[in-house]
This record gives C-alpha cells, sequence and structure tokens, in this order.
C-alpha cells in the first residue's frame, strides 16, 4: 500500500489530498490568499488523524504568489526530511490542466501586479514553459482560457500526478526578484567625454556598420545635461556598459542602451535601463521610447519585461534590410 | 532535559540549533549575506529563496553536529515574529511540517526575548530579573526581563534606524562595504575615537521625559555624511572611530540608566552589534564602575541563530507553558507582550 499527501499553495487556495493507491481518503481546500501558513498544517493534521502513514509527499511548485507558494514547499520538504520519504514537485498549471478535457486550452492563474502566470496546453501535454504577462496576450491565442476561479489545482490530481510526471525540483517562479542581483564591484556614473574613446570601441564591437561615430556621440553629448542623462557601468576599472536618455517633452527617448558582450545577461543592461527610465520619471516624462533592431532577440525579453510593447516597425532604419522595432512605455 | 530543535528565519540568516535543557548541542547558520552585499542591505525576496533552499541541509547538518537523530527531538521551537514576512513564514511552514510529521509539540517564540534568552545557555547563571539592550540590524532596545518566557517588557527602542542599519549606512557613505559593522570597528581601532564630536541623539534634557529610553541614529548619519563631504582630506579611521563612539556611548548610557532607574543589576547585551569591541570594552568599563553584572553572549550567538530560538523554547517547556497551536502563523510585527505564540 502506498500513501501520498498531495499539498498545493501556488493560488490563493490551500489545498491537501490523501490519496492511498487511488482511494481519496482525504480531500479539503480553503480559499483565502493571506493564510496559506495557518491554514496547510490544520489541513494536513485533520488528514494524518485519517491515517498517519504517508509514502510519499506531493507539492505544486507553482507558479504562484511567492509567499503563499514557499509555505507549501518549505512544508513538504520539512515533512519528508522528518518522516525520511520522499517528495515530488510538479507544476500546479499541470495539475489545473489534468482536470480539463479539451484539444487546446490556456490555463492561468492570478500572478498579482495585473499580471498573469500561464501555459498552454495541446492534446494534453504542455507545450510552453509556464510564463507570466499581461492578461491582453493571452487572448491573442484564440483558444479557451481556464483561470482558477473555475479550476482549483486538485489535489487529488497532484497525487496522482505526482506518480507519473517528470519531477520538479525547484519552485517555478518565472519572475525574478525585483532588486535584481547585480555582480559584485560593478558601479554606475555619469559618462563622460573621457569614456568617449572606449564607448566607440565597444559600438564597433557589438554593432559593427550600424555603430555611431564619434561624431554622432559628441552630438549627442553636446545636448543640454537636463535634457539628456547618459550613464556607465564600470567593473573593475573597465567600462562594461553604457547608455543614454534624452527628453525634452512629455516623451523620453532612449538613444543607446549597450552591454559589452561578456557581461550580459548578470542584470547590468537591467539596472542601467532601470536608472535611465528612473531620470525619465524625475524629468516627468509621460512615456519612454527606444528603437530597436528587429532580431536583437536577446535585448527584446529585456524591455518587454520593464513594460515596453512594440509600437512599429521601422524599415531600413538601421541601413538596407535592417528593420527598427520602436517599443513603448507609459509611465504612470 | 528536553531537547529542543530551533528554527530561525526572520532576516537573511537560515539557522537552527539544537540543545539539550541549557545544554548547546548544534547551531548552524547559513546566511544570504554574500547576496545582499550588492545592494548594501537585505532583499526580502532574495532572503525568502535562499532560506527555502537552505533549510532542509541546514536542519541535517544540525542534527548532524549534535549527534541526534529527528527521532529523539521533544520538541519543535521557531521564530514566529517579529521580521520579514515571506521570511519568517518558511521557519514556521518548516516547523510546522517537522511537529507534525513528528507528532511532537510546537513553540512559536519571539525573536527579541529570543536574543536574550541564548545567555542562559551553558551556564547556571540566574540573570533574570534583567536589562537587556538588544542591538542588531533590525532592532535597538532597551528590555526589562522578568521571565524571559512570559514577562518581556520595551523600556525604550530606536525611533528611526537600528544601530546596526546606521553601521551599514555610514559604512557605504565611507565606501567600505557590507556589514558595515564589522568593517567600521576594524577602522576604528587605527582611529581616534575623540577626533570629532558627533551627536548623542535623543540625549538632551528635553528628550529626556518622553525619550529617555529611545534611540536615534538619523542624526547622528547625517552629520556624519555631512562632515566627510565637508572635509575631503578627513582620515578614515578617525571618522569610523568618532562614530562608532558616538553609537556605542548613547547605547551604553541609556542602558545603564534603566539599569540604575529600575534597581535591576544585570546587564545583558545581544543582537549582532555586541560583537563591537569597543561597546565590549566600554560596556564592561562602565559597568565595573557601577557594579553592574554584564553578560554578553559569545559573538556567534549573538547575531540570529537557531540556538537562541531553541534555548527559549526549552526555558517554555521548563516552566511548564503550553505549546503553540498548529497553524500559528508568524506575526511580522509581533510585540512583546507575545512571547511564546
Ligand atoms: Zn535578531
Amino acid at each position: 500500500m502506498s500513501t501520498v499527501l498531495a499539498l498545493d499553495t501556488s493560488t490563493s487556495q490551500s489545498s491537501v489530498a490523501l490519496v492511498q493507491d487511488g482511494k481519496v481518503l482525504f480531500t479539503k481546500s480553503h480559499n483565502d490568499s493571506l493564510s496559506h501558513a495557518e491554514v496547510l498544517p490544520k489541513l494536513v493534521s485533520q488528514a494524518l488523524a485519517l491515517n498517519n502513514k504517508v509514502d510519499l509527499v506531493a507539492v505544486g511548485m507553482g507558479p504562484g504568489p511567492f509567499t503563499g507558494l514557499r509555505v507549501g514547499i518549505a512544508f513538504a520538504q520539512s515533512f519528508a526530511l522528518a518522516r525520511q520519504i520522499n517528495w515530488v514537485g510538479v507544476c500546479s498549471l499541470d495539475v489545473m490542466a489534468a482536470a480539463i478535457n479539451q484539444d487546446e486550452f490556456i490555463v492561468s492563474t492570478d500572478a498579482k501586479r495585473k499580471e498573469r502566470f500561464w501555459a498552454r496546453y495541446k492534446d494534453g501535454v504542455r507545450v510552453t514553459q509556464p510564463a507570466v504577462g499581461k492578461a491582453e496576450e493571452l487572448e491573442i491565442f484564440k483558444i479557451p482560457i481556464y483561470k482558477e476561479e473555475d479550476h482549483f489545482p486538485d489535489p487529488v490530481q497532484l497525487a496522482k500526478l505526482a506518480l507519473t510526471s517528470t519531477a520538479v525540483t525547484q519552485p517555478i517562479y518565472v519572475r525574478k526578484p525585483d532588486a535584481y542581483p547585480l555582480p559584485a564591484g560593478v558601479k554606475f556614473r555619469p559618462m563622460s567625454s573621457m569614456d568617449l574613446a572606449v564607448a566607440i570601441s565597444i559600438e564597433k564591437e557589438v554593432y559593427g556598420q550600424t555603430a555611431w561615430s564619434v561624431d554622432q556621440f559628441k552630438e549627442e553629448f553636446a545636448k543640454s545635461p537636463k535634457s539628456a542623462q547618459y550613464l556607465v557601468a564600470e567593473f573593475e576599472q573597465e567600462v562594461i556598459a553604457y547608455g543614454g536618455i534624452f527628453c525634452v517633452a512629455e516623451v523620453a527617448d532612449i538613444h543607446t542602451l549597450t552591454v559589452v558582450a561578456n557581461h550580459r545577461r548578470k542584470g547590468v543592461g537591467r539596472e542601467l535601463l532601470k536608472r535611465l527610465i528612473d531620470w525619465a520619471r524625475v524629468k516627468k516624462a509621460q512615456a519612454v521610447m527606444l528603437e530597436m533592431r528587429l532580431g536583437n532577440d536577446a535585448a527584446q525579453p529585456l524591455y518587454k519585461s520593464f513594460g515596453f510593447t512594440e509600437i512599429s516597425k521601422r524599415e531600413n532604419y538601421y541601413g538596407p534590410g535592417l528593420t527598427a522595432v520602436v517599443m513603448r512605455k507609459e509611465l504612470k | 532535559m528536553a531537547l529542543v530543535l530551533g528554527i530561525e528565519t526572520s532576516c537573511d540568516e537560515t539557522a537552527v540549533g539544537i540543545v539539550d535543557g541549557r545544554k548547546l548541542l548544534a547551531n548552524v547558520i547559513s546566511s544570504s549575506v554574500d547576496q545582499h552585499a550588492r545592494f548594501g542591505g537585505v532583499v526580502p525576496e532574495v532572503a525568502s529563496r535562499a532560506h527555502l533552499e537552505a533549510m532542509p541541509q541546514v536542519i541535517k547538518q544540525a542534527l548532524n553536529d549534535a549527534g541526534v537523530n529527528l527521532k529523539d527531538i521533544d520538541a519543535v521551537a521557531v521564530t514566529a515574529g517579529p521580521g520579514l514576512i515571506g521570511a519568517l513564514l518558511i521557519g514556521v511552514s518548516s516547523a510546522s511540517a517537522l511537529a507534525l510529521a513528528l507528532d511532537k509539540p510546537l513553540y512559536g517564540v519571539n525573536h527579541l526575548s529570543a536574543h536574550i534568552a541564548v545567555d542562559q545557555l551553558d551556564s547556571d547563571k540566574k540573570s533574570v530579573p534583567t536589562i537587556s539592550l538588544l542591538v542588531s540590524g533590525g532592532h535597538s532596545s532597551i528590555l526589562k526581563v522578568n521571565n524571559l518566557a512570559t514577562d518581556v517588557e520595551v523600556m525604550g527602542s530606536t525611533i528611526d534606524d537600528a544601530a546596526g542599519e546606521a553601521f551599514d549606512k555610514i559604512a557605504r557613505v565611507m565606501g567600505l562595504g557590507f556589514p558595515g559593522g564589522p568593517v567600521i570597528d576594524k577602522q576604528a581601532q587605527l582611529g581616534d575615537p575623540n577626533f570629532v564630536e558627533f551627536p548623542r541623539g535623543l540625549t538632551s534634557p528635553a528628550d529626556q521625559s518622553i525619550h529617555q529610553y529611545n534611540f536615534s541614529f538619523s542624526g547622528l548619519k547625517t552629520a556624519v555624511a555631512r562632515y566627510i563631504a565637508q572635509t575631503p582630506d578627513h582620515k578614515k579611521a578617525d571618522v569610523a572611530a568618532s562614530f562608532q563612539e558616538a553609537v556605542v556611548d548613547v547605547l551604553l548610557s541609556k542602558s545603564l540608566a534603566a539599569c540604575q532607574e529600575s534597581g535591576i543589576d544585570n546587564l545583558v547585551i545581544a543582537g549582532g552589534v555586541a560583537a563591537n569591541s569597543r561597546l565590549r570594552s566600554l560596556a564592561s568599563q562602565r559597568c565595573e564602575k557601577l557594579k553592574i553584572n554584564l553578560s554578553i553572549p559569545p559573538g556567534n550567538l549573538c547575531t540570529d541563530n537557531g540556538a537562541m530560538v531553541a534555548a527559549l523554547g526549552s526555558m517554555a517547556i521548563a516552566q511548564g507553558i503550553r505549546p503553540s497551536q498548529i497553524g500559528l502563523g508568524a506575526d511580522s510585527a509581533a510585540s512583546m507582550s507575545r512571547v511564546i505564540w
């Protein structure tokens, strides 16, 4: 005989089930987004009162609002440790999907901050990684969207999936922490004319033919410091990134944001972009715009994560056949 | 004697301690401080992620160090507040799971009282009633302790920054790094503590009526920052020593006044800032003069740790206090009226 204790706290609901060889001994849920830590142990204690022997713990790994999500995972790993049994993590969206009988659909849960966690399913299989985005973005697919209000993750399904699906070992956070850790030792300071030579050599390295010329840089620099802000990031006394923004009326324009190749994906560009946007806010700009070369896949997720959306394309902007994507973010 | 496992996750330390009655068996701490050094402060979401990751390993290591099995544990204790809510919940949830899985009582305890309780480990001293100065990155309080598990009273606390926070902020202004306590302590040893007379917050006669035992460090911070800006050729060591002297002086003056006013001749200094060498030496000088028994736990028990939580849990058991209920939750702003949940 094998008994699975299943728990999920990835939505506003805390759910617990105890399933023995397919037979449901206990299942109960409580909906309160602020009390997972209070509710979960009480439900587990009720379940254990019916059957104290547990052979496996199954837990929903999210995605879900972080604080509640971690209550369930912390509980599962410590319970398993104390009982010297295994615990298995399952994607919580998969648990919801398991209860839906449709060819193609999206499962989506509240991610707070007016966003949704979601994943897409086809013929019973998840075909995308769990992601986070605006609700409108999901409408584009024109397939049914199931939300937690109708299909809270069912702990009985979770117990079943834990025996068959591949285990998820890390919490599915999807989002990065707000303050993204910077590599130690990176410093930011205003760009000066002393940095021009370095900036130009980085430009050539990164953009090749479409790099800004010395004159273009000088022209940007000639603009009043009141209407433009240029910053560099330094690591061990070496410039590793630079960015500039310009603002005259209500709309600020990011002119450049460049990180040298071996310092990318470390949060430097993110921090630089954040600082430029903060400056635009101080200047009381209503929106920030930027142009990005089409196909610049590395930068696109960064801009999107800051709330930039594509508003138009400019053909041949960077030269023959090189299209610019114009993106805009509203500041409120 | 009760074998108690204590879990602490109120800030950036994932810590588990094991005590047998008053005997310390294990004290394991995993800190995410390196991840926070980049920001010069603790980032709650970073701390919570690190707690969840570290917890099973820290529990295993503590059991291993103590040479006991989870089955042998008589009770589980956990910090239920005050602290960062997301961080506290990792500890409370883990502790609840252990208690349920092992069918053992659970004690949710107050973090501040636990800081003082740790002083009772490995000793048979009867240090209550006592005045306690609790100083760290998160707290700066003067407490009157009649009974560690039931009766702790706040006489005063900071009205702005905690003492440890003031150290962090000044270290940042001086470009010395994070955490600020150890780096300033080190610099100060080469400097003159009387080089600059920095202000002692809330010590004027006018402040004595309502803020007799309260602290304020924001004025001091501003004064140091202004001094640095106006004195380009300042010596870092002198500024560090003078700043540290201002903090330490005001902490001790107020604590000792609390001892004298309440007629209590015991003083326990706890919390991370208790590791400061100048605070230690000045405290022992002044206490000796006033014939006050001074006690400062060893450094690794002064900063946040699990042993202090286990120690307080163990005291609650010794006094026959009933365990907390399953589903106790956490209270990020818990007051001293709640010592055991
Ligand atoms: Zn503390």
